[in-house]
């Protein structure tokens, strides 16, 4: 298995392979919506998308650019997410909308499962292969690893992988792409543990 | 009007969830399905529940959501009549 490419956003800025993105730097609170622009994006469903969703979005947008993931079929991408917060800041708005503000929201409650964020991806790229989300305690690169290996046995050619997080003050977001070739896989675990750590 | 305009355009950032935007962001007569806002289905209801809640508005007929909902002119056009 090998790390062919990845991309790490959260306010602090944008890594795209491991370089800092200097050109995308944000500046003000609304990091994600700023990114956004930077990108000269036109998808107006960003914006109806929660922190979550937002994230895997710029991220995956980002590492497409450099990325040769579009040379599978979207029937060989496979794309294996994970969080340790789950859905919860847009649970908490959901409930906030029918307890506080009088009636539940329709375009909230949409959002109160985390694999949507894979739905989202799968729509904008096109990518109808396998897809899964995962509750974790934390980041864990062997787990990551045996859904690869997974995928990889059910025909995959290549695992887009992704951790993001959105829950109080935590909002990061980390996606890499692992093709069936090359490197073995203490190389590959102790490269994605310096990428998290980064 | 323009107050009122001004008035949707926050209330349909706040119903809508739509954080990221200002009013500013939303164009008076910008679709706000499909290509503008891109709004779905699903915010349709949000509007529904949007003119219920502000403007004690309740639309009858369904099939006249798509007419009122086009843009912030047509649906500000519709409260004033029906207010």
């Amino acid at each position: 298995m090998k790390l062919t490419g990845n991309c790490k956003i959260s306010k602090n800025g944008v890594f795209l392979d491991g370089e800092f993105q200097k050109q995308l730097q944000p500046v003000d609170e609304n990091w994600k919506k700023e990114i956004y622009s930077k990108l000269a994006i036109d998808y107006p469903k960003f914006h109806k998308m929660d922190a979550l969703a937002k994230m895997a979005f710029l991220s995956v947008e980002i590492l497409t650019t450099v990325s040769n993931i579009d040379k599978f079929k979207d029937s060989e991408i496979a794309l294996i997410f994970a969080n340790n917060s789950s859905s919860q800041n847009s649970d908490l708005k959901y409930i906030h909308s029918y307890n506080v503000k009088g009636s539940p929201s329709p375009s909230l409650f949409v959002y109160t499962l985390p694999n949507i964020l894979t739905g989202e991806l799968a729509i904008r790229h096109k990518w109808y292969g396998e897809n899964c989300f995962f509750i974790e305690e934390k980041f864990d690169v062997e787990f990551f690893l045996e859904q690869v290996k997974f995928y990889f046995k059910k025909g995959a050619k290549t695992c887009l992988c992704g951790w993001v997080n959105s829950f109080e003050d935590i909002e990061e977001c980390l996606v890499f792409n692992i093709e069936n070739k090359g490197t073995n896989d203490t190389i590959l675990k102790e490269q994605l543990l310096t990428l998290y750590n980064q | 009007m323009s107050d009122l305009k001004q008035t949707l355009k926050e209330q349909i950032i706040e119903q809508l969830n739509l954080e990221d935007l200002t009013p500013s962001d939303i164009q008076d007569d910008a679709p706000l399905f499909g290509e503008g806002l891109g709004l779905d289905s699903i915010d349709a209801l949000e509007f529904i529940v949007l003119l219920e809640q502000n403007y004690g508005i309740r639309i009858a007929d369904p099939s006249e959501g798509k007419e009122i909902f086009q843009s912030v002119n047509s649906l500000a056009a519709y409260i004033e009549k029906n207010k």
